[in-house]
């Protein structure tokens, strides 16, 4: 088997506006999305011969896109997805440019994450909730309809094993706040949170308030993915993939019973050993932060802090800028907005390109550096990047 | 007044779980070729892909203890806003530790909910011929 170290790059990233409100259709958003991508790579619509996406249903297809960007590509698709889903359609991405079907794949995800199809719930029907999930009657009939509440479910426990406090769900929130306040397109962008104002806002799903869930909103990202050899073509500065890994399924993603198993655990022994890096060779990062715990769970996952010592790692403001290992330094889903985990990609890009540079947003001499996707304890993905 | 909450859909793959609860029972999944509980339950068995699965009654005396919990203070479904806070809670059975159920624990005070505290099944009537599998303090 051949190893894919280093041959494949993200030679684009694009963004379109960031709102709650966008007053246009998905289609829009991606066009513009992915048109910054372009432009990022210097490459032409017609370069693109591969178009990926994954939505809830609540998006357009990788077929319009591609037509309303002039392109004819070989190949196109669609998947259902949330969390981790841009990794593993990057894994894709390579697996068709290896065997020679494609060049170069263009990966997006758009959406009216507000003003459209809400992940927070409500307004949905209750027995198409009960169907569409599996074991659904087994929690839609208690209540349990939002995320908060599932996510909630797995980090109470998990925070009573650990001896996880909700001042350390807040060290997350802080510091992923306070780089949303060099962002001026992060959406709490001049909206700071203390620790104090954190533990005063009572809870909306205890153990969770407010401020460990993640924003809804409308926005697209799109990425370029291609090989290193055409990268070299691009106008923009490769990241390089250095390792990638993708889900591992454990049973009933609504239905949490194991807390010691999550997808996590089971990528990141073999994404490092993909990488050939161990967890300290790491020097940014950008964690899928749906939930201010999930961070939590996955730095314990990614061995960044030893299962019991996650809440003193962040504590010690390892997480912002000049700690140990900078996090989310948009904001995150957070504070920054939410693409079900693509623009915390499109951040760690960034960082890597040393883009921010001469700013107080570079993290200072980063090579390397990690990003995770999770939807749940079922769905994992990642990957290592370099300069 | 009706039941405003979602009421459990019957499926080919859970109707002997809700037929029994509506009778105020317990019967789980099981799978012959490996023995463990299928909770929820499903087509195959979630563990070896089995489908050699029957069902087995657990009566219903049931306790268990809380595994772990939300206190939901906002209605994510229709039907949740009069009884608000929400409690959510996973129980791990007492007699079968590797089963466990979701469910709400019924009048008690949020402030009092933790991990560990043993509870038991009571069954909730929520119209004329279903019933709903809830917890109370034991």
């Amino acid at each position: 088997m051949a190893t894919i170290k280093d041959r494949y790059a993200i030679v684009g990233v694009g963004e379109s506006e960031r709102s709650k409100n966008s007053g246009r259709t998905p289609l829009h958003l991606a066009l513009d999305a992915a048109r910054a991508a372009l432009k990022d790579a210097g490459l032409e619509a017609r370069e693109i011969d591969g178009f990926m996406s994954y939505s809830e249903n609540d998006s357009c297809t990788s077929h319009q896109l591609a037509t309303y960007l002039g392109a004819r590509p070989k190949y196109v698709k669609d998947i259902m997805g949330g969390g981790s889903s841009t990794e593993m359609l990057i894994a894709d991405a390579i697996g068709l440019i290896e065997t020679g079907q494609v060049n170069t794949v263009l990966i997006y995800r758009a959406m009216n994450g507000r003003s459209g199809v809400r992940m927070g719930g409500g307004g949905w029907d209750v027995n198409m909730l009960q169907g569409a999930m599996d074991g659904g009657s087994f929690f839609i009939p208690y209540g349990a309809g939002g995320p908060g509440q599932w996510f909630g479910l797995f980090a109470t426990r998990h925070m009573q094993q650990t001896g996880l406090t909700h001042e350390h769900l807040g060290h997350v929130c802080v510091s992923f706040y306070e780089h949303a306040q060099r962002n001026p397109k992060a959406f709490f962008y001049g909206k700071p949170l203390s620790m104090e104002e954190y533990l005063k806002t009572p809870s909306l799903s205890y153990p969770f308030n407010k401020h460990d869930f993640c924003l809804e909103s409308d926005e697209a990202n799109a990425i370029i993915v291609t090989s290193a050899e055409k990268a070299k073509d691009c106008k923009s500065r490769p990241v390089y993939i250095m390792g990638i890994e993708a889900r591992r399924t454990v049973s009933h993603a609504h239905y949490w019973t194991n807390l010691d198993e999550v997808a996590s655990d089971f990528v990141a022994p073999s994404l490092y050993k993909k990488a050939g890096v161990t967890p300290q060779d790491i020097q940014v990062a950008s964690i899928y932060d749906c939930f201010s715990w999930v961070v939590l769970r996955q730095l314990e996952a990614y061995g960044f802090a030893a299962r019991g010592e996650v809440g003193d790692f962040v504590a010690s403001g390892n997480l912002k800028m000049g700690g140990k290992l900078p996090t989310n330094t948009a904001g995150g889903m957070l504070s920054e907005g939410y693409t079900h985990g693509m623009n915390n990609v499109l951040e760690i890009v960034r960082q890597i390109r040393h883009e921010y540079k001469g700013t107080d947003r570079q993290v200072e001499n980063c090579e390397i550096g990690i990003c995770t996707g999770w939807s749940g304890p079922d769905i994992a993905g990642a990957m290592i990047l370099r300069n | 007044m009706s039941y405003q909450k979602p009421i459990p859909l019957k499926t080919q793959d859970n109707q002997p779980y809700w037929d029994a609860a509506d009778r105020h029972e317990l019967v789980l999944q099981k799978c012959e070729t490996c023995n463990s509980y299928n909770h929820p339950p499903g087509p195959a068995c979630s563990k070896c892909g089995s489908t050699e699965l029957s069902w087995e009654s657990q009566g219903s005396a049931i306790t268990g203890t809380i595994y772990s919990y939300v206190v939901s203070y906002r209605p994510f479904l229709p039907g949740f806003q009069d009884d608000l806070p929400t409690i959510i809670v996973v129980v791990q059975l007492d007699n079968l530790k590797e089963v466990k159920i979701i469910g709400n624990v019924l009048a008690c005070p949020p402030e009092e909910v933790k991990i560990g505290m043993p509870v038991k099944m009571t069954w909730q009537d929520i119209t004329e011929d279903r019933a709903l599998p809830q917890w109370i303090q034991a």
